[in-house]
């Protein structure tokens, strides 16, 4: 039966493996160039400790055609080998009768189910992680320079490779239950965008109990003020974690702790920053700060951090490859599930 | 031996019965005509012997095993499929090696026989295939999966004359050289009359009638003469239809002994007449018995 | 050999007209003993029908002692049946058309005059079997 599967997807595999020998090859082509300018324009100015704005904003905005397709083909290749790949597996055998031509040969359900699914998904698989590798050998050297890993955890290592999995097995689900394939391609869509934005809403930031740090408000990345609609100025700080970590959240927190809350803050800027300028009723204004406010800014930001400090989350840069495989485990524990299901429709409900 | 016993079998989709309450043994060896009209539970029934579906009341038996899901069971019975359906994108030589690699005991040398004779290049996609040619193709399939049973859902429903001959010719050559029982269903008897030497009638989920089509011919016979009512009849004569006018009654009766009242004029029946005279009969009495339970169980 | 063919109007059993077949060739002279009919299978395959209806017809021509089935090699002619006296056969058509041409004179028309005809062959050919 294996042999079979393999003969009904060999087309599909072949045209999606010579796509990505096509892609593998560009890919090299112009991963070379980049690594080359990384070496002669970014590694010699960061060697030499200098301002290196206008070198890496060159290097950045390199090829940014192709950084933006690659960046949109890894991240769309699960959904659309899953509509692909997936729905059509059973779908169409159920939609064009052939499922009663062979589950009608010397062969059982159970194996047939098996045997596609292990071929097909296996396909999947492995397209996914070329594509995959592919990809984050081309952004090896822009993805060194950039803040953190985890800017572009999804499109990158090992998750792309679970993703697929899940796309697929979802796929094929929805190609059971609901016997079209049209139809099918298109829940397998919506149900892997929504198991994708979940996890990375609700799942991803709690693979690991995150880390917590507190820093002086002097060594925050970001500090300013802001108004709603002309009301009365809040005090706004972006506190930035190890190098490479990953934040999940920053507040302000006062000495024993306690998160504050916008009434103090802008009592503490009522009582302290006087001397700042008063917003606008008019939204979209923004208040400037030339240099005659420098002093008063500074003056400012020190009364504010006696008062106050910036509470970190945060996943350290350590935790990027256990988060790839545990994300990855969980699209795969999502996968395995829709499988079972699969397997319980087809032997039981199908025969019914 | 039989072929297929059923007891008491019925299938239900949602809040429709499809088959119900179906008793019926066909022996094995013959070449079975199922017949009924559209919706009468036909394919149900086949379904449910080819082991696709399982039912949801009674039992069937096929070659004196449960049909089912096991490779044994798959093994002896052939099913071809409403439609005949093939994979489009698949070669004919892919179909082949698909029977080859999934039954044990493929006869190679026949497909390939049987490819030559239909003068079909193995190299066409079945997706291009006429309907002849698709039925063809997906009978070769299931007779050299070496089957001790094929069952053939409305085989030549959807073919011209031509194909439907060339088919039926080729089914039963087939019974003429190999051991297997065939059982194929229609809803036009005159499809089958010509090969099927024993007959069920399906109508509206239940078997109106069933048996060899000679006994059944010679057992039934229309009557024409002065008008009187059926009820005098003598014991053993069953009247399946009446119909009366001004002076003449015809009836169709079934009767265990010749007729000798001479005020009868006795004709034979054709195997269409008699389905017919069933057929309306059961559809009659499916109206007496509920208007509606006929437009559920359709 | 000979060539089987079906009209499927004429209302008799297919087995039976294969017998008939047989019959007509054999007064003809079509088939002569040693020849050897047609096997199931060719005939199934030219006319699809059951192969069962050939085998019965073949056995009931057996039974009349006319072919003789030989194991693995077919189905042969052994015996005869007396060819129809040709000259027989047109003094019989000649007095039908007589007695046609009175009837017609006496104001009957062709459908009843085939009306009386079959129910007269039913009747003659009635009286012999039972």
């Amino acid at each position: 039966m294996t042999r079979f599967a393999w003969l009904q997807a060999r087309s599909q595999t072949l045209i999606v493996a010579g796509l990505l020998a096509i892609l593998a090859v560009l890919a090299a082509v112009t991963g070379v160039q980049l690594a080359h300018l990384y070496s002669s324009l970014v590694a010699p100015c960061r060697a030499s400790g200098a301002d290196c704005g206008f070198a890496m904003d060159r290097f950045i905005s390199h090829d940014s055609f192709l950084q933006g397709s690659l960046q949109l083909l890894q991240r769309l290749a699960p959904a659309i080998i899953g509509a692909f790949w997936g729905a059509p597996l059973v779908a169409r055998e159920l939609e064009t009768g052939t499922s009663r031509l062979v589950w009608t040969q010397t062969v059982t359900r159970r194996r047939w189910l098996l045997s596609k699914v292990a071929v097909v998904g296996l396909a999947s698989a492995v397209a996914a992680g070329v594509l995959s590798l592919t990809v984050t050998w081309w952004f090896r050297s822009l993805d060194q320079i950039s803040g953190t890993q985890f800017g572009d955890f999804d499109a990158r290592g090992v998750v792309p490779i679970g993703y697929t999995l899940a796309a697929f097995a979802f796929g094929v689900l929805a190609g059971v239950l609901i016997r079209r394939t049209v139809p099918a391609m298109a829940a397998s869509i919506a149900a892997f965008v929504f198991a994708r934005i979940a996890v990375q809403q609700w799942v991803r930031p709690h693979l690991l109990p995150p880390r917590h740090l507190t820093s002086s408000l002097l060594k925050a990345d970001g500090f300013g003020f802001i108004s709603q609609g002309g009301g009365p100025l809040d005090l706004v700080v972006k506190g930035s974690g190890p190098p490479g970590s990953w934040v999940l959240s920053s507040q302000l927190v006062d000495h024993a702790g306690h998160a504050t809350t916008t009434a103090q803050r802008m009592a503490f800027l009522h009582k302290y920053c006087p001397f700042l300028p008063t917003p606008t009723a008019r939204p979209k204004d923004r208040v400037h700060i030339g240099p005659a406010d420098d002093q008063n800014f500074r003056t400012c930001q020190q009364a504010a951090s006696r008062a106050y400090h910036v509470a970190l989350t945060y996943q350290p840069k350590a935790r990027y490859w256990p988060f790839q495989w545990l994300e990855a485990g969980v699209f795969v524990l999502l996968a395995a599930a829709a499988l079972a299901g699969c397997y319980w429709v087809v032997t039981r409900r199908l025969a019914s | 031996m039989t072929a297929v016993q059923a007891t008491g079998l019925g299938k239900r989709y949602g809040r429709r019965w499809a088959l119900s309450d179906c008793t019926l043994s066909i022996p094995s060896g013959r070449v079975v005509g199922l017949v009924g009209p559209n919706g009468a539970g036909k394919t149900t029934l086949l379904h449910l012997a080819s082991g696709l579906i399982e039912p949801t009341s009674g039992q069937i038996d096929v070659l004196g095993d449960q049909p089912g899901s096991a490779p044994d069971a798959l093994a002896r019975v052939g099913f071809l499929a409403q439609e005949s359906p093939v994979y489009a994108r698949l070669t004919v030589a892919q179909h082949l090696q698909m029977g080859r690699w999934l039954n044990p005991a493929w006869d190679d040398g026949f497909a390939a026989r049987r490819l030559d004779e239909l003068d079909l290049d193995p190299r066409r996609r079945a997706g291009t295939l006429s309907g002849g040619q698709r039925a063809q193709l997906a009978l070769t399939l299931a007779v050299a999966k070496r089957p001790e049973l094929l069952l053939l859902d409305e085989p030549v429903a959807s073919l011209d004359p031509l194909a439907r001959r060339d088919f039926l010719s080729t089914l039963m050559e087939v019974v003429a050289t190999r051991e297997v029982s065939i059982v194929l269903s229609s809803h036009l008897i005159a499809d089958l009359e010509r090969v099927c030497d024993y007959l069920v009638v399906l109508v509206a989920g239940r078997v109106a009638l069933v048996g060899d089509v000679e006994e059944l011919l010679a057992a039934h016979c229309r009557l024409s003469g002065p008008r009187r009512d059926a009820a005098d009849l003598p014991a053993g004569q069953i009247v399946i239809e009446a119909s009366h006018v001004d002076r003449q009654s015809t009836l169709i009766v079934r009767t265990d002994g010749p007729v000798l009242d001479p005020a009868w004029s006795v004709t034979p029946l054709t195997l269409e007449d008699l389905v017919l005279a069933y057929l309306r009969r059961a559809r009659d009495d499916g109206a007496e018995r509920s208007s509606d339970a006929l437009a559920v169980s359709r | 050999m000979i060539e089987f063919h079906l009209d499927p109007t004429s209302g008799v059993a297919t087995y039976l007209q294969l017998v008939q077949q047989v019959h007509q060739a054999l007064r003809l002279g079509l088939l002569e003993p040693g020849d050897r009919l047609p096997t199931a299978q060719q005939v199934v395959a030219a006319l699809a029908i059951n192969p069962n209806t050939v085998l019965k017809a073949y056995r009931d021509l057996e039974r009349e002692g006319l072919v003789r089935a030989r194991p693995g090699l077919g189905t042969f002619v052994i015996g005869t049946l007396p060819r129809t006296d040709p000259t027989a056969q047109a003094r019989y058509r000649r007095s039908l058309a007589t007695w046609l041409r009175s009837a017609r004179s006496a104001g009957l028309d062709a459908d009843e005059i085939e009306a009386i005809y079959r129910s007269a062959v039913r009747d003659c050919f009635s009286e012999g079997v039972a």
